[in-house]
């Protein structure tokens, strides 16, 4: 089977429109962030929450109203994976306040108010705002670590220009990945909030989106050798071409087994799977688009080389020659 | 074909050797999931006789195979997370005179606990800043505030010395009382960490009843000085309690009555008969004389069902004789007794009936030493020590000023120094004088930590306590007698909470997961690449098993993150392969032979591979430094996943790769049959 045999599509030639389309698309998801935000989960920002399971489903106005009774009024109550399990969230000025435990209150009135259901209490989770102040910390520390690990490797492997490219399309496809997160959580598509796990994806993303680039940057080291003289442009291009097939076959393959867990692996897992799902998507897609593109605008507005013109000439000669042809 | 074999036997050795070695590792997980299974059927069926039996035939194989199991998380398992802080702060409010304590301490503190609250600075630090700030424009310094009259030189530097060793040892403290109450508390497998300068993790699996673990948490510790009464009045009562137990169990059927596992009796037993020959080596007649081993054993256990879960010796001029219970003629004096780790619940058991309280004198307790014999540890045995204490205290704790391990200067053994404050040294005067060369225990939170003889009468409050056998003994009875001066609540910051429901439906949706992830790789690699597909689906394999007993063999543990690590590496590892094929590919399309392609393909393909792999490492390894608990189970999954990608794909595919290669086997590498027929 194949896919793509042997293709010649001008990647790099429409540079400027995806360049554009991917700003807009980043400026926009940050915008969108900003406005509809995101929700923190309690490892960041403290207080508890408590997954009960209550059979036979009860009202969920019933459930809050005995929530409430029980000293947590304004506490937030979804649904947890199924319809009679529920999460509830009490924030952190909420159980300080209370003083009590809010795991043991909310279960003693969950019991009181519907004796003859079962109440099992699933998962709790009690997080000091200390904790959760400290997470926020590390998790940022994290991300900017590892994208500056991962510039200094790509810089060391092959040349500083392709750390910088690589390290642009990784900080894009973060961004959309956001983007999205807060995007699907405000319209209620799926429940994703920033927690560990997905602070994990979003890690794994930084380093999983740069498998595509470092391939295609591996190409186009291997064709300079190969090539020697030929202009950059078409050699980039050149390169995304014939690395095609095995970026779009493993990403395919990891898109897979993404799918795989955010269908079946339950609630827990759920937001780890989006996340990552959107940014090895995008990943690729910043691979093809993204990466040398910058590299190709940092040589000539930065380094004033003039690759343009030859490229343009180039082209132009090829289209004429395939009209001779025909 | 003998010959082509031989050629080719360290490649079979590199696709098959792994693979055995990974399952090989993995027999105990397997036998440990497998019996588990068979009690827990059992235990619900309520079938008592069929669970004795299964414990006998199979109780040490399940031990051991846990021992070696994979280790599931507390997510999976289902348990209570726990992190705790000594609130340091506090320490340093209590540790100040009473007294001296006004406006401007008080604001230091106000504005040191807004500091501390929200980041994880360190205390005392803060603490300095603000008093610098606050307190030193007024004309104020430490000594205003601590007491200094126990200290030789009065200096800041001093005061601010001890403060330091009075947070280390809280936290010490606090760790050593916590450990001691989880273990009292029976919780199997719990993991007890200290984290950073003064944090306690803790991990507590099947832990459900969080109200009654947090109170076990957070009540705080109580030392007390207590007389040792191991007395001939004690043991007659042991005698009576045997007496009554053996009536007991006399008058009804046999069945009810509680019975150790076989293998936790042997050591008792065969102590106890050591004792009962020991005691009596002109006595001939042996009434146990020509029963098998495991009859005798049986016979004293029903004969003895108390006092043969211990030993008990008379000293007589400082040797210790082992007497046992078959004559109730017990010489006046003192007595010690050993009572193996493994008799520790059933003998806590029959103490705790209220019938065989009775039996004892009422102002008299039993308490266990809170470790281990350290000298008969060395040999591999853990044998407790237990006392017969005076229920009343002599003395509380808060007397204790300071305690201070260190060396005797003249015989370079470890010792402990207590200093008392003067109320205590006046009492501890009478106390000592009263007692001289009887023993007083040492007890924190009911748990006897050392019971030193009284040498003399000790005035001055300051005592010297020796016959520690290692620094660390001396050391850790310094925490302890520090427990009554050491005031520092600890606080629950984070506490989570799974319950074994949700635990089992992560297991059952993990395992889900993974299969149908590992069907849509199988089908999409065997359809792409056909026959090479396959190979790296064995690959893939090997990698599975392989990432599973690694994380067993290094005792990690298994968390659903680390689950989901597991399938993202099964999305992953084929990157390699795929990386290699497409290449290979690419080589035969250029007109090379299959052969020349394939070693093309390998050696062009790796840069590629490496640079991809190891920039995920990279963030592998940053997670695990920066994440905490489930999440550093997925980077340490996704680590060894990359490794193990890496060897499966690199390694064992490629053998596999080059046996079917030397067996003419026609890869086609998924392209249309014309590239090959055009080059073979």
């Amino acid at each position: 089977m194949e896919f793509f045999s042997k293709t010649n599509i001008d990647f790099l030639g429409k540079r400027r429109f995806f360049f554009l389309l991917s700003l807009t698309t980043s400026v926009v998801g940050l915008l969108v962030t900003a406005i509809w935000g995101l929700e923190y989960g309690i490892d960041f920002e403290g207080g508890a929450e408590i997954a009960v399971e209550v059979r036979p489903a009860p009202d969920v106005a019933d459930l809050r109203a005995t929530i409430g009774s029980a000293g947590f009024r304004g506490a937030e109550i979804k649904s947890y994976g199924q319809p009679n399990q529920f999460l509830i969230r009490v924030k952190e000025s909420l159980t300080t306040a209370h003083g009590e435990e809010p795991t043991a209150a909310v279960v003693s009135a969950l019991k009181q108010r519907f004796p003859d259901r079962s109440v099992t209490l699933l998962k709790s989770d009690k997080v000091g705002p200390k904790i959760g102040a400290e997470m926020r910390l590390n998790a940022l520390i994290a991300v900017i670590l590892a994208t500056v690990a991962i510039l200094l490797y790509i810089a060391f492997r092959f040349e500083f220009v392709y750390g910088l490219g690589a390290t642009v399309a990784l900080l894009h496809d973060v961004v959309i990945a956001i983007s999205a997160i807060s995007i699907v959580h405000h319209l209620g598509i799926l429940r994703i909030e920033i927690n560990q796990s997905v602070l994990a994806a979003l890690l794994t993303v930084v380093g999983f989106s740069v498998n595509d680039t470092v391939i295609i940057f591996d190409r186009i080291r291997e064709n300079r050798e190969r090539h020697k003289g030929m202009n950059l442009i078409k050699l980039m291009n050149l390169s995304i071409n014939e690395t095609l097939s095995r970026t779009i076959n493993t990403v395919l393959t990891t898109v897979l087994v993404l799918l795989a867990i955010l269908a079946l692996g339950g609630e827990v897992l759920q937001g780890f799977a989006f996340t990552m799902l959107v940014g090895i998507i995008t990943g690729t897609y910043s691979s093809i688009f993204i990466a040398s593109a910058f590299v190709i605008w940092f040589l000539q507005t930065v380094r004033k080389v003039d690759l343009e013109t030859e490229y343009r000439r180039l082209r132009e000669a090829e289209r004429q020659a395939a009209a001779a042809q025909a | 074909m003998p010959k082509r074999f031989r050629q080719l036997w360290a490649k079979w050795a590199l696709v098959v050797l792994p693979l055995a070695l990974g399952i090989y590792i993995l027999i105990p997980t397997y036998r440990a999931w497998d019996l588990e299974r068979r009690k827990t059927s059992l235990q619900e069926a309520g079938d008592s006789v069929q669970l004795q039996e299964f414990e006998r035939l199979y109780g040490a194989t399940l031990q051991s195979a846990k021992q070696n199991a994979l280790k599931l998380g507390l997510d999976l398992r289902g348990g209570m997370y726990v992190t705790l802080e000594v609130d340091v702060l506090k320490l340093l409010e209590e540790a100040a005179e009473r007294e001296a304590i006004d406006e401007t301490f008080r604001q230091v503190l106000d504005a040191t606990r807004r500091d501390v609250e929200r980041t994880d600075q360190p205390v005392l630090e803060a603490f300095l800043r603000h008093f610098d700030r606050i307190a030193r424009p007024q004309g104020r310094s430490l000594i205003s505030y601590y007491d200094v009259s126990d200290l030789r030189e009065v200096t800041e530097e001093a005061i601010l010395e001890r403060l330091r060793r009075n947070i280390d040892g809280a936290v010490d403290q606090a760790l050593e009382v916590i450990r001691q109450r989880v273990d009292k508390y029976g919780v199997a497998e719990a993991n007890i960490q200290k984290q950073g300068g003064r944090r306690i993790v803790l991990e507590l699996p099947g832990v459900t009843n969080e109200a009654e673990m947090r109170q076990l948490l957070q009540t705080t510790a109580r030392l007390e000085f207590k007389l040792v009464r191991n007395t001939e009045e004690a043991v007659r009562a042991f005698y009576a309690i045997d007496q009554f137990l053996k009536r007991e169990r006399a008058g009804q059927p046999l069945d009810t009555t509680p019975r150790p596992s076989a293998e936790a009796g042997a050591t008792a037993d065969t102590m106890a008969q050591q004792a009962a020959s020991q005691a009596s080596p002109g006595d001939t007649a042996d009434p146990y004389a020509g029963l098998s081993e495991e009859e005798r054993r049986r016979r004293i256990r029903e004969d003895f069902p108390f006092t043969s879960l211990f030993i008990t010796y008379y000293i007589r001029n400082e040797r210790f004789v082992p007497i046992d219970y078959r004559q109730p003629d017990f010489p006046e004096g003192e007595y010690f007794f050993q009572l193996p780790k493994e008799q520790l619940p059933e003998f806590q058991a029959i103490l705790e009936r209220p019938d065989v309280r009775r039996l004892l004198p009422v102002d008299y307790e039993i308490a266990i030493s809170a470790k281990p014999d350290e000298r008969l540890k060395r040999q591999g045995y853990e044998i407790h020590t237990f006392y017969v204490l005076k229920r009343e205290p002599e003395l509380t704790g808060d007397v204790v000023t300071d305690a201070r391990a260190t060396f005797d200067p003249t015989t370079n053994a470890p010792i402990v120094l207590m200093d008392m404050n003067a109320e205590g040294a006046e009492r501890w005067a009478r106390i000592t004088g009263a007692n001289v060369g009887k023993k007083i225990a040492i007890v924190l939170d009911g748990r006897v930590y050392s019971a030193p003889v009284v040498q003399t009468k000790i005035t001055g409050g300051r005592s010297q306590i020796t016959g520690m056998s290692s620094i660390q003994e001396a050391h850790l009875l310094e925490i302890v007698l520090k427990a009554g001066a050491l005031k520092a609540p600890v606080k629950i910051i984070e506490e989570r909470i799974v319950g074994p429901s949700l635990g089992e439906d992560s297991i059952r949706r993990g395992l889900l997961a993974s299969l149908v992830a590992f069907l849509l790789v199988v089908l999409f690699m065997v359809g792409y690449y056909t026959g090479s597909g396959a190979v790296a689906i064995f690959g893939l394999l090997v990698n599975i098993t392989l990432i599973f007993a690694l994380l067993s063999a290094f005792k990690g543990t298994l968390t659903l993150p680390g689950i989901a690590g597991i399938i993202l590496t099964m999305g992953m590892a084929v990157d390699a392969n795929i990386l290699i094929f497409e290449r290979i590919r690419e080589e035969l399309r250029r007109g090379r032979s299959l052969r020349s392609a394939v070693d093309e393909g390998h050696k062009r393909a790796l840069s590629a591979i490496l640079d991809s792999n190891i920039t995920t490492f990279i963030t592998g390894l940053i997670l695990y430094f920066f994440g905490t608990g489930p999440i550093q189970g997925f980077a340490i999954t996704l680590m060894i996943g990359i490794v193990m990608t890496l060897f499966s794909a690199l390694i064992v595919a490629r053998a596999l790769i080059e046996i079917l290669l030397a067996y003419d086997l026609q890869l086609s590498y998924g392209l249309p049959r014309r590239w090959l027929v055009a080059t073979t």
